[in-house]
């Protein structure tokens, strides 16, 4: 199974869509963080399923991730994933702790994260949402809530694609990377479509 | 007496991305990251080869363009593999493992929470052509990273954060 093939015209009008969620994500983490966060699409890629297991750096790599589905005219997974060290980081940052301060992922550290996640989250849905085509104003993406997990970088993202994998050999995601006062910060932000979603996507930018 | 300088080298490492097979022999470490897809381990221990498929759906449905995807078409293309490999049909040697099938995350639909069917068919396959499990770490919510040492024939398994342990 083939499946759904997007020309690389598609792909750059998906990621425009997609920039102005980035551009929602950004102001809503510059906001919650107190410092300048700006967050942009990295990549719109199509991958064969059996190319997907190394996107986000070695395969066996530890990495934290907050995982939000979501329910609307699209349909998907999103993930906000970053390394151990840059999220407990982030913690610090949240709490105005001094760097260092949290070393493991108990309770309060995980909460941090995932309300992250949900602001950075349901910003970046209803900027989405607001800009599809074709979308009335009553139209929007609904997050569950973001739900923390440590996990292998390639079993998170087989667990991403799994739904498009179960039709198509070729899988579609988009990948967003967070920058802070010019520095590359080591997160992610992973949108994933269902199967369905995906022909939405390709019907929006024919 | 000193030991060849090659003593100390690690083992070659082969790794399987989601819906591919590979087979290779001793000394050799075969590895895979699971989620809810099922890695299969077959293994020769006479002739100390083996194989790890990293296994997404149950069924091909006559689907021929990744067979390594599917329980039905990928186990049969191994045992080709493994035969290849010995130079002799070697199914009646061979030994499986099976692992992973996990529900990772609550916000997953049903329709992902595949696991369960990926381990029934996989089961029913292996019994099919007579090949006894001898290990099985199934279900649960967590991914695996799965390791096959070609030259002992143990499978190991680590969580993220846990230590390795053999099935």
């Amino acid at each position: 199974m083939q499946g759904l093939t997007l020309s690389q015209i598609q792909l750059r009008l998906i990621a425009s869509i997609f920039e102005r969620g980035a551009e929602a994500a950004s102001r809503a983490l510059t906001q919650w963080l107190g410092r300048t966060v700006h967050l942009k699409i990295s990549d719109v890629d199509q991958a064969d399923i059996t190319e997907v297991a190394g996107l986000l750096g070695p395969e066996d790599a530890t990495v934290a991730v907050c995982a939000m589905s979501f329910a609307g005219q699209l349909e998907g997974q999103l993930l906000l994933v970053f390394s151990d060290a840059v999220g407990l980081s982030l913690v610090d940052l949240l709490l105005q702790q001094k760097p260092g301060t949290s070393t493991q992922w108990s309770e309060l550290e995980r909460s941090g994260a995932c309300e992250t996640a949900n602001i950075v989250g349901c910003a970046y849905l209803n900027a989405l949402s607001v800009h599809l085509p074709g979308n009335s104003a009553t139209d929007t993406l609904i997050p569950s809530p973001p739900e923390f997990r440590h996990e292998f970088a390639a079993s998170l993202l087989e667990f991403a694609v799994m739904e498009q994998a179960s039709v198509m050999d070729r899988v579609l995601l988009v990948k967003s990377r967070f920058q802070a006062e010019g520095a590359d910060l080591d997160w992610a932000l992973l949108f994933v479509p269902t199967p369905d979603s995906l022909r939405t996507l390709a019907q929006i930018a024919p | 007496m000193p030991q060849s300088s090659n003593a100390n080298l690690a083992p070659p490492e082969l790794f399987v991305p989601m819906g591919k097979w590979a087979v290779a022999q001793a000394p050799t470490l075969i590895r895979t990251l699971l989620g809810s897809c099922v890695g299969v381990v077959l293994y020769d221990r006479n002739a100390k080869v083996g194989g790890v498929a990293h296994i997404v759906l149950p069924d091909s449905r006559g689907d021929t363009a990744l067979p390594g995807k599917y329980a039905d078409t990928a186990i049969p293309a191994m045992i080709a593999d493994i035969d290849r490999q010995t130079g002799r049909r070697s199914m009646a040697r061979l030994t499986a493992t099976i692992a992973g099938g996990a529900s990772m995350f609550q916000t997953s639909t049903p329709s992902l929470n595949i696991g369960k069917q990926n381990n029934e068919a996989v089961e029913r396959i292996l019994n099919q052509l007579g090949i006894q499990i001898v290990g099985r770490d199934l279900g649960g919510d967590a991914g695996r990273r799965l390791t096959l040492d070609t030259n002992s024939g143990n499978v190991s398994i680590r969580i993220p954060g846990g230590p390795d342990h053999e099935i």
